[in-house]
């Protein structure tokens, strides 16, 4: 009889797993599955609910433009986007995303509320609001805040940098100095970021995060 | 340690000359295979090995790969042929086989390219809510007959079936879930839990019995061959607790001991209770977690007999940290682990007179009515780019001294210590213990290269400062616990 009762309990268990609701789906390759759910029971995994990343390894998406999550999302499907961190975290989590879901996903970013809250200078931060808001004339490098606002808060396809993930900032100035091919989307910036030394990048880092 | 490093290099250069060109021509092999070779949870994800593997390195979870686990491995799309298998190929070394009277017997596999272990994984997404985690392995050293041949046996390995849910609300997010599986922690996100805490991979430690892999490792005493229903909650990502017992395995869950022959089960009086709590901390790149887990079970001695006279009543509890830097292209990781074991012995094996005696012909002291074992294990690693690595770990094995754990000692007829067959008690040869003490110490250094995401090759050499009770002399036939010491070359395949 024990068997039985075992059994039975273990089909109940599947019948009330096949009743799952969509809202709370983890499956990837299913166009049902809403956007806001995908958020929240996937891609927070790394960039926090409400898209607040607890990580440094991975960007805050909240109140990010939806134009750039849009695109962004496209070109990691099409596998166009291709810069290591990209490939190994996003190529898969993108692979299978509908127009639909990856509209509803910058909806649901951009409609978050933004990061807050104090980010420790680790650096005088007068070199990078210097880059920040005015650029550098003697290299011809533009202010960043003449595309990305200046508040850092970004305009469309152009993404919101303000209080930013520091270490992300450091490798993606990285890629779109050094490797402009793997952010096609990006390819505007290389001009800009092949100009900035080292220090510079830094310093720019250190001073968006604590925008 | 200069004169060690040569000697090691002489050692490579000379014994391992045959070995390494094989190793490399499996290394070429699988160059052949397509760049799309990889598991099935990657399959099911489309993510690289390390988005949930930190560095890349199986089986220590990133936090992403700790909240696919704990979601129930729901997270991608169903695959349609959900199965996976890895492979090692591995060679071993031991410092001296001289010191035992029949080394082509005790040490028959060493310096000997063997297939050390072969499994087959089936799993991931079920549903929207259950996913699995089954392993199946084949061990081809799992016993040896009267003339010293292997044989090889397959039979379940860890397995984890779950069900889970995620609630997000505006303040909170719970993951809840409940997980039927067949090893006690084998559930738990955390790499310091006792079924986790290993180096990878482990070959059977029949063909390489002093690498780290046969070095003492925390486990429960009920066992790994034993099944149960685990409850678990995971709030904010900050509190984990996990809830549930252990029992014998059969009924449903049956296919959880496949192939495993009597004697290897674990038999369990009634439930096994096991508790584990963990707080998770995460700022920067880096998350801490602090746990510990409590576990009591009544063990029958004999798994084929129920009889409650021989019941073992161990109460095993352990303190865990893993701290994780995580930050592209670096991979670090801390772990340490202290467990201690209260092991209350059966009527029939506590209070008796050993059949050894002291040097002088004296009767031993009886054996105890119980021993206490304390294990301490942490490690330390750091891998580049998912690519290159290494680590050094230490462990330290203490317990109480009993005669019932002595193996070799003076046998009372001839006054010796000897292995004889016609002895009245004789001795165990290399993995003897002469104390009845159980302390084994030693460390482990390794460095490995993963040249892409499904094939690991590493090197380990395990040395041991103290081994069964002894630095020199441990088993009573001159052998030092330094004789041990043990280099190990693997390649590790997963398809």
């Amino acid at each position: 009889m024990k068997p039985l009762l075992s059994i039975t309990a273990l089909a109940c268990a599947f019948l009330l797993a096949a009743c799952a609701d969509p809202s709370r789906s983890r499956a990837l390759g299913d166009p049902k599955v809403p956007g806001q759910a995908l958020a929240e029971q996937v891609c927070s995994n790394c960039h926090g609910q409400r898209g607040l990343s607890s990580s440094e390894n991975f960007p805050h998406l909240a109140a990010q433009q939806a134009d750039y999550i849009d695109a962004q999302l496209r070109s990691l499907r099409a596998k166009r986007r291709h810069d290591p961190a990209g490939a190994v975290y996003m190529w898969g989590i993108a692979r299978d995303l509908t127009d639909a879901q990856i509209a509803q996903l910058a909806a649901y970013y951009a409609a978050q509320p933004a990061a807050a809250g104090r980010v420790e200078a680790l650096q005088d931060p007068r070199v990078g609001k210097q880059l920040f808001t005015a650029g550098l004339a003697e290299r011809g490098l533009p202010a960043c805040a003449s595309c990305h606002g200046d508040q850092g808060q970004g305009n469309g396809a152009i993404p919101r940098l303000a209080h930013q993930q520091r270490a992300y900032l450091l490798r993606q100035l990285a890629v779109l100095s050094m490797s402009p091919d793997e952010r096609p989307l990006g390819a505007v910036m290389n001009a800009v970021a092949h100009q900035l030394h080292e220090d510079d990048i830094r310093a720019l880092a250190d001073y968006i995060a604590t925008m | 340690m200069h004169e060690l490093l040569a000697r090691t290099r002489t050692r490579l250069a000379l014994a391992y000359r045959r070995p390494i060109a094989l190793l490399v021509a499996v290394v070429a092999a699988a160059h052949a295979l397509p760049a799309s070779a990889i598991p099935v949870f990657n399959r099911q994800t489309g993510q690289n090995c390390q988005a949930c593997h930190a560095g890349g390195q199986y089986p220590e979870l990133t936090p992403y790969g700790r909240m696919f686990k704990l979601t129930g491995y729901t997270i991608g799309s169903r695959t349609s042929i959900p199965l996976a298998m890895m492979a090692v190929a591995s060679v071993s070394s031991v410092r001296n086989t001289s010191k035992s009277d029949d080394p082509s017997a005790d040490f028959s596999k060493n310096n000997n390219v063997v297939l050390a272990s072969a499994s087959v994984f089936a799993g991931g997404r079920i549903t929207d809510n259950v996913g699995a985690f089954l392993q199946y392995t084949y061990d081809p050293y799992a016993s040896q007959d009267a003339s010293g041949k292997y044989h090889g046996h397959a039979a379940a390995d860890n397995m984890d079936i779950r069900y889970a849910d995620r609630l997000v609300g505006s303040s909170h997010d719970l993951v809840l879930g409940v997980s039927a599986n067949n090893n006690p922690s084998v559930a738990d996100p955390w790499n310091t839990v006792a079924a986790w805490m290993q180096y990878v991979p482990v070959p059977s430690p029949s063909s390489s019995q002093f690498i780290d892999g046969a070095s003492p490792y925390p486990g429960y005493g009920t066992g790994g061959n034993t099944s149960g229903l685990t409850a678990y909650a995971f709030l904010d990502e900050r509190l984990y607790l996990e809830a549930g017992a252990y029992r014998t395995t059969r009924g449903v869950l049956a296919f959880m001991k496949l192939g495993q022959p009597t004697s290897e089960l674990t038999r369990l009086q009634g439930n096994a209770p096991y508790v584990r709590g963990a707080l998770n901390f995460a700022w920067g790149a880096s998350t801490l977690m602090i746990g510990g887990a409590t576990m009591s079970s009544h063990v029958y001695d004999d798994p084929a007999v129920a009889d409650p006279t021989t019941l073992h009543r161990f109460r095993d509890s352990s303190i865990d940290a893993q701290y994780q830097w995580l930050l592209d292209p670096h991979a670090l990781t801390l772990q340490a682990v202290a467990t201690r074991q209260q092991h209350r012995y059966p009527g029939f094996l506590a209070g008796q007179i050993p059949a050894f005696v002291d040097a002088h012909g004296n009767a031993l002291s009886p054996s105890s009515q119980s021993d206490v074992l304390r294990l301490l294990r942490a490690r330390a690693s750091y891998t580049w780019r998912a690519t290159y690595g290494g680590s050094a770990s230490y462990f330290d094995l203490s317990g109480t001294a009993n005669t019932l754990n002595q193996s070799s000692g003076y046998d009372p007829l001839s006054g010796t210590i000897t292995t004889a067959s016609s002895a009245a008690a004789p001795s165990t040869r290399v993995n003897g213990n002469l104390t009845g003490n159980p302390r084994t110490t030693g460390e482990t250094l390794e460095a490995y290269w993963l040249p892409w995401q499904n094939l690991r090759i590493g090197a380990q050499y395990t040395f041991y400062q103290r081994f069964n009770g002894s630095a020199r002399n441990y088993d009573g036939f001159g052998r030092n616990a330094s004789d041990n010491d043990s280099l190990f070359v693997y390649a590790w395949f997963a398809y």
